[in-house]
């Protein structure tokens, strides 16, 4: 298959990236759609929602949007930790059920709809208000919002900028390192990384 | 049940800095031993990708409990698994302790000294760094005079390194090219063979593929090998059984869900200060003190991040390529102790989650700064740690899957360590702002988790002796980070591996003492 030039997806069928990473990125890239297996059909439509607004794809195409929501899924499925979680926080399947039920629930205080019903604009109101620890309903009286916000924003940026298209949004190559870096000083390119990302 | 009748000298739990070199000690003495670790063993040729995510396998990931008001985080920051521990990710920054760091309570009036002096530490120092291969600058320019030089000359220099060198010049900052323990050309020891030099690659966090990088699965663990150790991959150790006279007689561990017990003459405990001192509660054994799980530290390590017009592509060189101890004691301070500077490089994913949970962006936001990845450079401090009442590890009402409590955690920077960390927070500031940065931010954080099995001379405030050996079991001796009884103002694994030498040296000498 053709891929531009300076594509991650070009770079991962040279022999600049080592087989164990291009067998783990290349997962990663042709994953095959999957249903939720931890959250019921509802939750899952609510927490694509919120990754929608948390980590925007407005640019890419349908059949390029990187399923953030799957990836949390399967971690709770597979009752998988990232190794520790706050003291005050239920396990992490029982924190992800409640604070999707505080968006809800907060979404219907402020606008009396779900959240899903509410434009992108009130969405971005009700998630600003629970990581600010402001947001209305007795959900966050036993959930701390600003941990759950936190644990949530967090797992869906890893598992966002983990995929190789979300990599080479930000002109990341480190994965192409089978021939060594020579060049690593400033301003110090080797051919592979000609495309520089400017931060203006 | 699989029992071994064979009675083994010692079994060794843990394999890594401090249960690898003391490994290889015990057996190049003729000692059979066996070591048990959690993890596998693994082929970083064949196992290891250039990639976080894939490289998670590394960490301890059963899920631990984190308390208090500076929660502590686990996982890729502060825990590893496999042959190998935590040196399978860490950054191999392999600073010396200075003399003072040793003598808190003796220079501040507070804190623990420790029942050993620097001079006790500097031969194995000097070993460890010529085995591991350190490169690093000759002479160096902090601390004692030394007998010999690094063992090579430094690694390259990054981008983030340049930029620390060029901020602090302006400030007058003495800096230097770090000590890691990170081969800048190849190097040769005997028992364990050739290993190859650095390629830049930045990943050590996640696994060095090369070899380079000495982890313990490439230095120390064949060299044990080479002198006839075994080394049991894929065991949890889960009970210390004694015999009637108080000893341990047996350890019982589960490998692929089966109870197995090896008997053994003695027990080196080597599973870090989160494991050991768990183990040990668990088992209810070893606490007549009191103090197991106590006097929990971290060191405070703040790093502050900021955007450059070079581009700097922070995935390249060795992470920690540019140190300075200029800030050892500083002139002006009202903290307790000192810290050291860092450059750092960073993985993407660790960047831009840690950019998640320390500015909390999302949106566009988020979007923006993340796309700033490649002109992205940071520094970071290491500093002491006082040890408090309020910081401490216990056993939860929570099990994990083996249906054994999780540990809990409590952790609280005191004021030392909020002033030390505010002094750093400044003078950061003003060495990348003299870089030339913008957007900088910082990232609050305590790493590496130190103490909680602290050694000194009185069974009453310790758990072990000066020599790594518990008050109570005469033949338990602890081998790790756990034993520290201050947090020092340096990266804690070239200490680890040195006291772990001298362990064993101290045990071999009494076992000859009995003979």
């Amino acid at each position: 298959m053709f891929h531009p030039a300076n594509t991650i997806r070009s770079l991962l069928q040279t022999d600049l990236v080592t087989a164990p990473t291009r067998e783990a990125l290349n997962s990663r890239l042709n994953a095959p759609p999957r249903q939720p297996t931890f959250f019921s059909a509802d939750e899952f439509a609510l927490l694509q929602a919120v990754c929608d607004r948390l980590v925007p794809q407005e640019g890419r195409e349908p059949s390029q949007r990187i399923d953030i929501a799957s990836g949390i899924d399967l971690r709770l499925s597979e009752n998988k930790s990232n190794g520790w979680r706050y003291d005050d926080m239920p396990p992490d399947g029982e924190a992800y059920r409640l604070g999707l039920r505080g968006f809800d629930e907060s979404a219907q205080a402020w606008f009396g709809q779900p959240f899903r019903n509410l434009s992108p604009e009130q969405q971005d109101e009700v998630l600003a208000a629970v990581q600010a620890l402001e947001a209305p309903g007795s959900t966050w009286d036993i959930l701390p919002a600003d941990h759950f916000f936190e644990e949530l924003l967090a797992e869906a940026v890893e598992n966002y900028y983990s995929h190789p298209l979300a990599q080479e949004e930000i002109g990341y190559v480190g994965m192409a390192d089978a021939p060594g870096w020579q060049r690593i000083g400033l301003n110090n390119l080797e051919d592979r990384e000609k495309k520089a990302n400017s931060p203006t | 049940m699989t029992t071994t009748h064979d009675i083994v000298d010692a079994v060794v739990i843990g394999t890594g800095a401090g249960g690898a070199p003391l490994l290889a000690r015990l057996a190049r003495a003729g000692l059979r031993v066996v070591a048990l670790e959690a993890g596998r063993h693994w082929n970083p040729k064949l196992d290891f990708a250039t990639d976080e995510r894939a490289q998670d396998k590394l960490f301890w990931n059963d899920e631990r409990l984190s308390a208090g008001q500076d929660a502590l985080a686990f996982g890729n920051n502060n825990s590893g698994t496999g042959v190998g521990g935590s040196t399978l990710h860490y950054t191999a920054y392999t600073p010396r302790a200075q003399p003072d760091d040793l003598r808190i309570r003796t220079e501040f009036g507070v804190g623990e000294d420790w029942p050993i002096e620097f001079d006790d530490l500097a031969s194995y120092y000097e070993e460890v760094e010529q085995f591991l291969g350190v490169s690093g600058p000759s002479p160096y320019p902090w601390g004692p005079a030394r007998n010999r030089g690094y063992a090579l000359g430094p690694l390259p220099v990054n981008g983030a390194g340049q930029l620390m060198e060029r901020g602090c010049r302006t400030l007058g900052i003495r800096t230097s090219p770090a000590a890691n323990a990170a081969l800048s050309a190849g190097y040769y020891q005997e028992g364990v063979g050739h290993r190859p030099g650095c390629t830049n690659r930045g990943f050590c966090q996640a696994g060095c593929t090369v070899g380079a990088k000495a982890s313990m699965d490439v230095t120390y663990i064949p060299l044990a090998l080479h002198y006839g150790a075994e080394v049991r991959p894929e065991c949890f150790v889960t009970q210390l059984v004694r015999n009637a006279s108080g000893r341990i007689s047996e350890v019982v561990y589960i490998r692929n869900g089966q109870e197995e017990r090896q008997r053994c003459h003695n027990v080196f405990l080597c599973a870090g200060a989160i494991e050991t001192p768990r183990l040990l509660l668990l088992n209810g054994i070893g606490n007549s003190s009191g103090q197991v799980g106590r006097n929990l530290m971290a060191h405070t390590a703040l790093q502050l991040w900021g955007e450059f017009d070079e581009d700097i592509r922070p995935y390249k060189g060795i992470p920690g390529a540019i140190i300075s101890e200029d800030t050892h004691r500083p002139t002006n301070a009202d903290f307790v102790g000192g810290y050291l500077l860092q450059s750092i490089g960073v993985m993407p994913l660790t960047y831009l989650s840690q950019m998640a949970r320390g500015r909390g962006l999302w949106g566009p936001a988020l979007k923006q700064a993340a796309s700033a990845y490649n002109h992205v450079a940071g520094i970071n401090i290491l500093g002491d740690c006082l040890p408090y009442e309020h910081n401490y590890l216990e056993l939860s009402d929570e099990t994990d899957s083996r249906g054994l409590p999780k540990p809990r955690i409590f952790f609280s920077n005191g004021e030392s360590e909020e002033r030390m960390t505010a002094h750093a927070d400044q003078l950061m500031r003003q060495i990348w702002d003299a870089a030339g940065a913008c957007n900088v931010w910082t990232f609050p954080r305590n790493a590496h988790i130190i103490g909680t099995c602290r050694m000194g001379n009185n069974p009453d405030t310790a758990v072990v002796n000066a020599d790594g050996r518990s008050f109570d079991i005469p033949n338990l001796y602890i081998s790790d980070n756990s034993t520290f009884p201050s947090a020092l103002s340096v990266n804690p694994a070239l200490t680890i591996m040195s006291l772990a030498l001298r362990t064993a040296d101290k045990f071999l000498t009494s076992q000859r003492g009995t003979a």
